[in-house]
Protein backbone atom coordinates (compact mmCIF):
# COMPACT_ATOMS: atom_id res chain seq x y z
CA UNK A 1 0.00 0.00 0.00
CA UNK A 2 2.80 2.54 1.08
CA UNK A 3 4.75 1.10 -1.87
CA UNK A 4 2.16 1.89 -4.04
CA UNK A 5 1.57 6.01 -2.89
CA UNK A 6 5.06 6.33 -3.64
CA UNK A 7 5.16 4.58 -6.59
CA UNK A 8 2.61 6.89 -7.76
CA UNK A 9 4.81 10.15 -6.94
CA UNK A 10 2.92 11.19 -4.42
CA UNK A 11 4.76 10.51 -1.01
CA UNK A 12 8.81 10.45 -1.78
CA UNK A 13 10.11 6.99 -0.66
CA UNK A 14 12.32 8.32 2.03
CA UNK A 15 9.19 8.41 4.31
CA UNK A 16 8.22 4.36 4.49
CA UNK A 17 10.41 4.10 7.20
CA UNK A 18 8.49 7.07 9.14
CA UNK A 19 5.28 5.50 7.93
CA UNK A 20 6.10 1.61 9.36
CA UNK A 21 6.65 3.21 12.16
CA UNK A 22 3.59 5.34 12.33
CA UNK A 23 1.25 2.20 10.90
CA UNK A 24 2.78 0.29 13.55
CA UNK A 25 1.60 1.78 16.56
CA UNK A 26 -1.49 2.27 14.90
CA UNK A 27 -1.78 -1.48 14.62
CA UNK A 28 -0.39 -1.61 18.26
CA UNK A 29 -2.80 0.70 19.75
CA UNK A 30 -5.94 -1.12 17.97
CA UNK A 31 -4.80 -4.52 18.80
CA UNK A 32 -5.08 -3.40 22.83
CA UNK A 33 -7.68 -1.17 22.58
CA UNK A 34 -9.34 -4.23 21.21
CA UNK A 35 -8.70 -6.46 24.49
CA UNK A 36 -6.37 -8.65 22.36
CA UNK A 37 -3.51 -8.18 24.71
CA UNK A 38 -5.61 -10.69 26.88
CA UNK A 39 -5.02 -14.25 25.81
CA UNK A 40 -8.25 -15.40 27.50
CA UNK A 41 -10.32 -12.88 25.32
CA UNK A 42 -8.43 -14.59 22.08
CA UNK A 43 -9.13 -18.20 23.56
CA UNK A 44 -12.36 -17.03 23.49
CA UNK A 45 -12.61 -17.90 20.13
CA UNK A 46 -11.97 -21.76 20.83
CA UNK A 47 -14.74 -22.00 23.48
CA UNK A 48 -16.94 -19.82 21.77
CA UNK A 49 -17.62 -17.07 25.01
CA UNK A 50 -15.85 -14.06 23.06
CA UNK A 51 -15.28 -14.17 18.29
CA UNK A 52 -14.01 -10.12 19.21
CA UNK A 53 -11.04 -11.48 17.17
CA UNK A 54 -12.60 -13.22 14.03
CA UNK A 55 -15.04 -10.46 14.41
CA UNK A 56 -11.67 -7.38 14.23
CA UNK A 57 -9.96 -9.16 11.68
CA UNK A 58 -12.63 -9.83 9.20
CA UNK A 59 -13.60 -6.40 9.60
CA UNK A 60 -10.25 -4.86 9.26
CA UNK A 61 -10.03 -7.55 5.78
CA UNK A 62 -13.26 -6.45 4.28
CA UNK A 63 -12.88 -2.92 5.10
CA UNK A 64 -9.22 -2.84 3.19
CA UNK A 65 -10.42 -5.06 0.43
CA UNK A 66 -13.34 -2.18 -0.15
CA UNK A 67 -11.36 0.51 0.25
CA UNK A 68 -8.44 -0.99 -2.12
CA UNK A 69 -11.14 -1.47 -4.99
CA UNK A 70 -12.68 2.02 -4.30
CA UNK A 71 -8.68 3.60 -4.53
CA UNK A 72 -8.26 1.19 -7.92
CA UNK A 73 -11.78 2.58 -9.34
CA UNK A 74 -10.78 6.07 -8.77
CA UNK A 75 -7.19 5.87 -9.98
CA UNK A 76 -5.06 6.24 -6.79
CA UNK A 77 -3.72 2.75 -6.01
CA UNK A 78 -1.95 0.77 -8.81
CA UNK A 79 -2.74 -2.43 -7.88
CA UNK A 80 0.13 -3.83 -10.26
CA UNK A 81 3.02 -2.66 -7.62
CA UNK A 82 1.33 -4.30 -4.89
CA UNK A 83 3.69 -7.17 -3.95
CA UNK A 84 1.40 -10.44 -3.75
CA UNK A 85 2.61 -12.95 -1.53
CA UNK A 86 2.77 -16.45 -3.63
CA UNK A 87 1.14 -19.00 -2.76
CA UNK A 88 3.15 -22.27 -1.49
CA UNK A 89 0.44 -24.79 -0.53
CA UNK A 90 2.13 -27.15 1.53
CA UNK A 91 3.54 -24.72 3.78
CA UNK A 92 0.93 -22.54 3.90
CA UNK A 93 -1.32 -26.04 5.22
CA UNK A 94 1.26 -27.15 7.36
CA UNK A 95 2.04 -23.66 8.73
CA UNK A 96 -1.59 -23.08 9.39
CA UNK A 97 -2.00 -26.02 11.46
CA UNK A 98 1.28 -25.03 13.43
CA UNK A 99 -0.03 -21.52 13.81
CA UNK A 100 -3.54 -22.92 15.05
CA UNK A 101 -2.50 -25.38 17.78
CA UNK A 102 0.02 -22.60 19.10
CA UNK A 103 -2.72 -20.01 19.17
CA UNK A 104 -4.66 -21.97 20.95
CA UNK A 105 -2.27 -23.51 23.11
CA UNK A 106 -1.20 -19.70 23.76
CA UNK A 107 -3.97 -17.39 23.42
CA UNK A 108 -1.68 -15.13 21.21
CA UNK A 109 -0.67 -15.12 17.68
CA UNK A 110 2.84 -13.26 17.48
CA UNK A 111 1.26 -9.78 16.96
CA UNK A 112 -0.92 -9.99 20.34
CA UNK A 113 2.08 -11.59 22.17
CA UNK A 114 4.05 -8.15 21.50
CA UNK A 115 1.22 -6.42 22.55
CA UNK A 116 0.99 -8.24 25.68
CA UNK A 117 4.19 -8.16 26.35
CA UNK A 118 4.52 -4.38 25.40
CA UNK A 119 1.84 -3.84 28.59
CA UNK A 120 3.86 -5.81 30.87
CA UNK A 121 1.82 -9.62 30.86
CA UNK A 122 3.91 -12.11 31.59
CA UNK A 123 2.08 -14.97 29.49
CA UNK A 124 2.94 -12.54 26.75
CA UNK A 125 6.23 -12.20 27.45
CA UNK A 126 6.77 -16.26 27.95
CA UNK A 127 4.96 -16.84 24.40
CA UNK A 128 6.77 -13.91 22.89
CA UNK A 129 10.44 -15.57 24.06
CA UNK A 130 9.27 -18.97 23.09
CA UNK A 131 8.33 -17.84 19.38
CA UNK A 132 12.28 -16.54 19.13
CA UNK A 133 13.63 -19.86 20.06
CA UNK A 134 11.07 -21.53 17.70
CA UNK A 135 11.86 -19.09 15.20
CA UNK A 136 15.86 -19.75 16.03
CA UNK A 137 14.77 -23.45 15.79
CA UNK A 138 13.85 -23.35 12.77
CA UNK A 139 16.04 -21.71 11.11
CA UNK A 140 19.01 -23.86 11.86
CA UNK A 141 16.94 -27.05 10.90
CA UNK A 142 16.09 -25.30 7.49
CA UNK A 143 17.53 -27.73 5.06
CA UNK A 144 15.46 -30.37 6.59
CA UNK A 145 12.05 -28.21 5.98
CA UNK A 146 13.41 -27.18 2.59
CA UNK A 147 11.82 -29.40 0.04
CA UNK A 148 8.25 -28.79 2.08
CA UNK A 149 9.11 -25.16 2.12
CA UNK A 150 9.08 -24.59 -1.53
CA UNK A 151 6.51 -27.27 -2.28
CA UNK A 152 3.06 -26.60 -4.04
CA UNK A 153 4.27 -23.23 -5.69
CA UNK A 154 1.49 -22.02 -7.42
CA UNK A 155 2.77 -18.07 -7.94
CA UNK A 156 0.67 -15.31 -6.63
CA UNK A 157 -2.79 -16.44 -6.65
CA UNK A 158 -5.81 -14.92 -6.25
CA UNK A 159 -9.11 -16.48 -5.15
CA UNK A 160 -11.44 -14.43 -7.81
CA UNK A 161 -9.14 -15.63 -10.38
CA UNK A 162 -9.34 -19.42 -9.61
CA UNK A 163 -13.62 -18.68 -9.18
CA UNK A 164 -13.32 -17.01 -12.22
CA UNK A 165 -15.62 -14.10 -11.46
CA UNK A 166 -14.27 -10.22 -10.70
CA UNK A 167 -12.65 -9.09 -7.48
CA UNK A 168 -15.35 -6.05 -6.93
CA UNK A 169 -17.99 -9.52 -6.94
CA UNK A 170 -15.63 -11.91 -4.70
CA UNK A 171 -15.46 -8.65 -2.17
CA UNK A 172 -19.23 -8.48 -2.10
CA UNK A 173 -19.64 -12.24 -1.30
CA UNK A 174 -17.07 -11.89 1.18
CA UNK A 175 -18.71 -8.78 2.53
CA UNK A 176 -22.16 -10.96 2.95
CA UNK A 177 -20.37 -14.00 4.54
CA UNK A 178 -18.47 -11.69 6.98
CA UNK A 179 -22.01 -9.78 7.64
CA UNK A 180 -23.73 -13.99 8.51
CA UNK A 181 -19.99 -15.24 10.06
CA UNK A 182 -21.05 -12.23 12.60
CA UNK A 183 -24.37 -12.20 12.95
CA UNK A 184 -23.96 -15.97 13.68
CA UNK A 185 -21.04 -15.29 16.17
CA UNK A 186 -23.40 -12.89 18.03
CA UNK A 187 -25.85 -15.64 18.50
CA UNK A 188 -23.56 -18.20 19.72
CA UNK A 189 -22.24 -16.24 22.50
CA UNK A 190 -25.57 -15.16 23.81
CA UNK A 191 -26.00 -19.01 23.80
CA UNK A 192 -22.31 -20.30 25.65
CA UNK A 193 -21.63 -19.26 29.06
CA UNK A 194 -20.51 -16.16 29.93
CA UNK A 195 -16.91 -15.74 31.13
CA UNK A 196 -15.67 -13.20 33.59
CA UNK A 197 -12.16 -12.17 32.98
CA UNK B 1 -26.32 -7.86 16.86
CA UNK B 2 -26.62 -3.84 18.64
CA UNK B 3 -28.31 -1.65 16.09
CA UNK B 4 -25.03 0.49 15.88
CA UNK B 5 -23.27 -2.86 14.16
CA UNK B 6 -26.56 -3.27 12.12
CA UNK B 7 -26.48 -0.01 10.52
CA UNK B 8 -22.63 -0.52 10.03
CA UNK B 9 -23.13 -3.91 8.71
CA UNK B 10 -25.58 -2.11 6.08
CA UNK B 11 -23.30 0.34 5.16
CA UNK B 12 -20.18 -2.20 4.53
CA UNK B 13 -22.79 -4.22 2.28
CA UNK B 14 -23.97 -0.92 0.00
CA UNK B 15 -20.20 -0.30 -0.12
CA UNK B 16 -19.66 -3.55 -1.70
CA UNK B 17 -22.43 -3.38 -3.70
CA UNK B 18 -21.50 -0.36 -4.85
CA UNK B 19 -18.30 -1.90 -6.24
CA UNK B 20 -20.20 -4.47 -8.48
CA UNK B 21 -22.54 -2.17 -10.13
CA UNK B 22 -20.22 0.93 -10.67
CA UNK B 23 -19.52 0.62 -14.52
CA UNK B 24 -16.16 -0.39 -15.43
CA UNK B 25 -13.59 2.58 -17.12
CA UNK B 26 -11.06 1.69 -19.68
CA UNK B 27 -8.02 0.65 -17.31
CA UNK B 28 -5.53 0.97 -20.13
CA UNK B 29 -3.80 4.09 -19.99
CA UNK B 30 -0.96 6.13 -21.78
CA UNK B 31 1.70 6.40 -20.06
CA UNK B 32 2.46 10.47 -19.64
CA UNK B 33 5.63 11.45 -21.86
CA UNK B 34 7.23 12.63 -18.97
CA UNK B 35 6.50 9.40 -16.78
CA UNK B 36 7.75 7.58 -20.06
CA UNK B 37 11.08 9.38 -20.44
CA UNK B 38 11.94 9.55 -17.18
CA UNK B 39 11.27 5.71 -16.92
CA UNK B 40 13.79 5.47 -19.95
CA UNK B 41 16.46 7.58 -18.61
CA UNK B 42 16.29 5.29 -15.10
CA UNK B 43 18.45 1.71 -15.70
CA UNK B 44 16.41 -0.08 -13.11
CA UNK B 45 14.69 -2.09 -15.95
CA UNK B 46 18.27 -4.12 -16.48
CA UNK B 47 18.18 -7.19 -14.84
CA UNK B 48 21.95 -9.35 -15.05
CA UNK B 49 22.51 -13.09 -16.70
CA UNK B 50 23.25 -13.79 -13.26
CA UNK B 51 20.36 -12.73 -11.56
CA UNK B 52 18.42 -14.22 -14.47
CA UNK B 53 19.99 -17.40 -13.81
CA UNK B 54 19.44 -16.97 -10.15
CA UNK B 55 16.00 -16.95 -10.35
CA UNK B 56 15.45 -19.12 -12.93
CA UNK B 57 17.45 -22.03 -10.53
CA UNK B 58 15.56 -20.77 -7.50
CA UNK B 59 12.25 -21.35 -9.59
CA UNK B 60 10.72 -18.39 -8.33
CA UNK B 61 7.24 -17.80 -8.78
CA UNK B 62 7.26 -14.32 -9.35
CA UNK B 63 9.68 -14.95 -12.58
CA UNK B 64 8.41 -14.60 -16.18
CA UNK B 65 10.71 -15.12 -18.71
CA UNK B 66 9.32 -13.50 -22.18
CA UNK B 67 11.25 -14.44 -25.07
CA UNK B 68 11.03 -12.27 -27.93
CA UNK B 69 12.94 -14.01 -30.47
CA UNK B 70 11.62 -16.00 -33.67
CA UNK B 71 9.96 -19.55 -33.07
CA UNK B 72 12.71 -21.05 -34.55
CA UNK B 73 15.03 -19.78 -32.58
CA UNK B 74 13.24 -20.19 -29.51
CA UNK B 75 12.96 -24.04 -30.24
CA UNK B 76 16.61 -24.24 -30.87
CA UNK B 77 17.78 -22.92 -27.44
CA UNK B 78 15.67 -21.08 -24.70
CA UNK B 79 15.65 -20.27 -21.26
CA UNK B 80 13.38 -23.03 -19.06
CA UNK B 81 10.13 -21.71 -18.39
CA UNK B 82 10.07 -19.04 -20.56
CA UNK B 83 7.15 -17.77 -23.61
CA UNK B 84 7.82 -17.07 -26.82
CA UNK B 85 6.27 -14.14 -27.78
CA UNK B 86 7.31 -12.10 -30.80
CA UNK B 87 7.17 -8.29 -30.99
CA UNK B 88 4.57 -8.30 -33.80
CA UNK B 89 2.16 -10.29 -31.08
CA UNK B 90 3.52 -8.36 -28.08
CA UNK B 91 -0.09 -5.99 -27.83
CA UNK B 92 -2.50 -8.72 -28.55
CA UNK B 93 -5.56 -9.12 -25.71
CA UNK B 94 -4.06 -12.29 -24.81
CA UNK B 95 -0.76 -11.06 -24.18
CA UNK B 96 -1.38 -7.41 -22.82
CA UNK B 97 -3.39 -10.00 -20.25
CA UNK B 98 -0.54 -12.10 -19.50
CA UNK B 99 1.86 -9.10 -18.88
CA UNK B 100 -0.80 -7.42 -16.35
CA UNK B 101 -0.30 -10.46 -14.42
CA UNK B 102 -0.55 -9.49 -10.79
CA UNK B 103 2.69 -10.27 -8.55
CA UNK B 104 4.85 -11.35 -11.47
CA UNK B 105 8.32 -9.81 -12.84
CA UNK B 106 8.38 -9.81 -16.32
CA UNK B 107 12.24 -10.39 -17.68
CA UNK B 108 11.81 -10.10 -21.33
CA UNK B 109 15.21 -11.26 -23.43
CA UNK B 110 16.46 -11.32 -26.88
CA UNK B 111 19.35 -12.20 -28.61
CA UNK B 112 20.41 -9.05 -27.89
CA UNK B 113 19.21 -5.69 -26.31
CA UNK B 114 17.11 -3.95 -29.13
CA UNK B 115 14.37 -5.76 -29.73
CA UNK B 116 13.84 -6.38 -25.92
CA UNK B 117 14.35 -2.53 -25.46
CA UNK B 118 11.52 -1.86 -28.41
CA UNK B 119 9.50 -4.12 -26.43
CA UNK B 120 9.79 -2.73 -22.73
CA UNK B 121 9.20 0.84 -24.28
CA UNK B 122 5.93 -0.53 -26.13
CA UNK B 123 4.91 -2.26 -22.89
CA UNK B 124 5.76 1.04 -20.46
CA UNK B 125 3.49 2.95 -22.89
CA UNK B 126 0.39 1.11 -22.12
CA UNK B 127 1.34 1.09 -18.67
CA UNK B 128 2.18 -2.07 -17.73
CA UNK B 129 4.33 -2.31 -14.76
CA UNK B 130 7.18 -4.67 -13.29
CA UNK B 131 8.38 -5.12 -17.12
CA UNK B 132 12.33 -5.54 -16.91
CA UNK B 133 15.12 -6.74 -19.67
CA UNK B 134 17.66 -9.41 -19.21
CA UNK B 135 20.96 -7.10 -20.01
CA UNK B 136 22.58 -8.44 -23.01
CA UNK B 137 19.77 -11.41 -23.74
CA UNK B 138 20.91 -14.59 -24.96
CA UNK B 139 24.57 -13.83 -26.25
CA UNK B 140 25.38 -12.13 -23.00
CA UNK B 141 24.08 -15.44 -21.15
CA UNK B 142 25.53 -18.01 -23.46
CA UNK B 143 28.80 -15.59 -23.01
CA UNK B 144 28.40 -15.75 -19.46
CA UNK B 145 26.92 -18.79 -18.07
CA UNK B 146 27.30 -21.44 -20.81
CA UNK B 147 31.06 -20.29 -21.87
CA UNK B 148 33.49 -21.16 -19.28
CA UNK B 149 35.51 -17.45 -18.85
CA UNK B 150 39.35 -17.58 -17.37
CA UNK B 151 40.37 -15.88 -14.40
CA UNK B 152 42.97 -13.30 -15.07
CA UNK B 153 45.07 -11.61 -12.21
CA UNK B 154 43.81 -12.46 -8.49
CA UNK B 155 40.11 -12.89 -8.18
CA UNK B 156 38.23 -11.03 -5.03
CA UNK B 157 36.39 -13.68 -2.87
CA UNK B 158 33.49 -12.18 -4.52
CA UNK B 159 34.53 -12.58 -7.68
CA UNK B 160 35.46 -16.49 -6.94
CA UNK B 161 31.66 -16.52 -5.86
CA UNK B 162 30.55 -15.54 -8.67
CA UNK B 163 32.59 -17.70 -10.40
CA UNK B 164 31.45 -20.61 -8.45
CA UNK B 165 28.10 -19.77 -8.84
CA UNK B 166 28.15 -19.87 -13.06
CA UNK B 167 29.99 -23.23 -12.80
CA UNK B 168 27.43 -24.77 -10.80
CA UNK B 169 24.39 -22.52 -13.03
CA UNK B 170 26.71 -24.13 -15.85
CA UNK B 171 25.73 -27.52 -14.75
CA UNK B 172 22.86 -27.38 -13.80
CA UNK B 173 21.28 -25.77 -17.00
CA UNK B 174 24.09 -28.10 -19.30
CA UNK B 175 24.44 -30.95 -16.97
CA UNK B 176 28.40 -31.17 -17.22
CA UNK B 177 31.58 -29.13 -18.35
CA UNK B 178 30.53 -29.30 -22.35
CA UNK B 179 30.10 -25.74 -23.60
CA UNK B 180 29.54 -27.20 -27.59
CA UNK B 181 26.80 -27.46 -28.84
CA UNK B 182 24.99 -27.72 -25.22
CA UNK B 183 21.31 -27.10 -25.54
CA UNK B 184 18.27 -25.95 -23.07
CA UNK B 185 15.31 -27.21 -23.67
CA UNK B 186 12.65 -24.78 -23.67
CA UNK B 187 9.12 -25.24 -22.54
CA UNK B 188 7.61 -25.48 -25.92
CA UNK B 189 3.78 -25.27 -26.17
CA UNK B 190 2.96 -24.99 -22.96
CA UNK B 191 -0.41 -24.13 -22.24
CA UNK B 192 -0.26 -19.82 -20.83
CA UNK B 193 -1.87 -19.72 -17.80
CA UNK B 194 -3.02 -16.40 -17.88
CA UNK B 195 -4.69 -14.77 -14.99
CA UNK B 196 -7.16 -12.15 -15.62
CA UNK B 197 -6.57 -8.53 -14.96
CA UNK B 198 -5.33 -6.51 -12.10
CA UNK B 199 -4.71 -7.74 -8.98
CA UNK B 200 -6.92 -7.31 -6.33
CA UNK B 201 -4.84 -7.29 -2.80
CA UNK B 202 -6.83 -8.01 0.49
CA UNK B 203 -5.00 -7.12 3.33
CA UNK B 204 -1.88 -7.83 3.58
CA UNK B 205 0.59 -9.43 7.03
CA UNK B 206 -1.12 -10.82 9.55
CA UNK B 207 -1.35 -10.03 13.51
Amino acid sequence: MIGSIISSGIISPAWDNLFAVILGIGFGFALESSGFSSSRKIIGTFFGYDFVVVKVFFTAAIFASIGLLYFSYLGLVDFSTLYIQPTFLASAIVGGIIMGVGFAMGGFCPGTSLCAAAVGRIDGLVFFGGMFIGVFMFSEAFPLFENMFYSGSQGAKMISTVLGISPEMFTFLLVLAAVGMFMGASWLEKKVKKVNY
Amino acid sequence: MERKYTILAILLIVLALGLVILPRTNEQKETNPKVLLSAIAEKSRYLTVDQVTHRIIENDPTLLLIDLRTADQYKTFALPGSLNITTDSLLSQANLELFSQPGKDKVLYANADLTSEKAWLLCTRFSLNRIYIMKGGMNEWYNTIVKEKSVTGTPSSADLDLLSFRKAARQFFIGSGETVNASVNPTINEKIQVIRKEPKAASGGGC
